[in-house]
């Protein structure tokens, strides 16, 4: 922009308060970084509990207990990157708000499957005691359902709100799995819920990142 | 007949940075300076100006012990914003 206040002609002004909004559209540049966390994350969770069910083996601790741990890096990563932003847009307030409301169901669902445990458990074990049969009714293959519509959710918003495709499309393949979880046993739930995070997070997260390390190298060759 | 444009806004670089943090909720003034491409110096006048006439609302504060600016457009200034692009369609016979 030039030292003096050009006087604009009406069309210059047009042009100029497009150019400017596109430009400040086009700052937004989220690391991946949390995305690929997490997608990796829950995909190791799952195929961890995957593979003590199918080899009949039993874990000292609950891999899931993983999914506490990851907020501590977390909170870092959301630190530094509004340490970094220059600007915050409307969208990231709302993203804000849809992630950490995410993250309240999570823990929400997880006390309420847990209660709902606590009641089933002893009548499946008296039926399985009574009957010499296992329970009917297999509560915790309807677990996985639940969360997939969960991570549906922030996901396709986001996907949405950003104009990101991949991610879009990964918070639908969360609900495409979410109907199949439903009439499928828990190990074909736990690999649906590992493809649903690698879909909706992890590849979404990589390719975010590669996207902003080329929009970082283009920030650095404009001020060389 | 056709109302005069807004002096405050129709200048090149204030223009600039109303049209920048009325699609943001709130700027930098290094992020300001990046796409508007102006010195910091004419930024920095441009900025005052826009803040005496209520258009924005400029915060000072300190980041990791460097000074850091930061402008968020106000209600007044949306308004003028809107005012000001209405009189520009007016003008370009794009609105009656």
């Amino acid at each position: 922009m030039e030292q003096q206040e050009k006087q604009l002609s009406e069309k210059e002004s047009l042009a100029l308060i497009t150019r400017m909004i596109n430009k400040a559209k086009d700052s937004y540049h989220d690391t991946g970084i949390g995305a690929m966390m997490w997608g990796a994350i829950i995909a190791i969770c799952s195929l961890v509990k995957l593979s003590e069910i199918h080899f009949g083996y039993k874990l000292p601790f609950d891999i899931y207990l993983l999914t506490l741990l990851a907020i501590i890096p977390q909170i870092f990563i959301t630190i530094k990157e509004k340490k970094e932003k220059k600007v915050r847009s409307y969208d990231d307030t709302y993203m804000d708000y849809i992630w950490l409301g995410f993250g309240i169901c999570i823990f929400l669902m997880i006390f309420i499957v847990n209660s709902i445990f606590s009641v089933w458990g002893p009548v499946a074990t008296e039926y399985r005691e009574l009957t010499g049969q296992p329970s009917p009714f297999r509560f915790n293959e309807f677990i996985s359902p639940l969360f997939l519509l969960l991570y549906g959710l922030p996901t396709f918003i986001t996907g949405a709100a950003c104009k990101f495709k991949p991610m879009l499309w990964g918070g639908i393949f969360c609900w495409v799995c979410c109907v199949i979880a439903i009439y499928t046993t828990i190990k074909v739930d736990l690999l649906l819920t590992a493809a649903s995070a690698i879909m909706a997070w992890l590849i979404p997260g990589i390719l975010m990142e590669k996207e902003y390390r080329i929009y970082k190298k283009e920030q650095a060759n404009q001020h060389v | 007949m056709f109302k005069d444009l807004d002096p405050i806004l129709h200048s090149q670089l204030r223009l600039a940075v109303i049209s920048i943090l009325i699609s943001v909720k709130e700027a930098e003034f290094t992020f300001l300076k990046e796409k508007t491409n102006a010195t910091a110096g004419n930024l920095s006048v441009q900025i005052q100006k826009l803040k005496d006439a209520g258009y924005i609302e400029v915060i000072k504060q300190f980041k990791e012990n460097y000074p850091q600016t930061i402008c968020k457009i106000t209600k007044q200034g949306v308004s003028a914003f809107e005012e000001y692009v209405k009189s520009l369609q007016t003008y370009l016979g794009t609105k009656n």
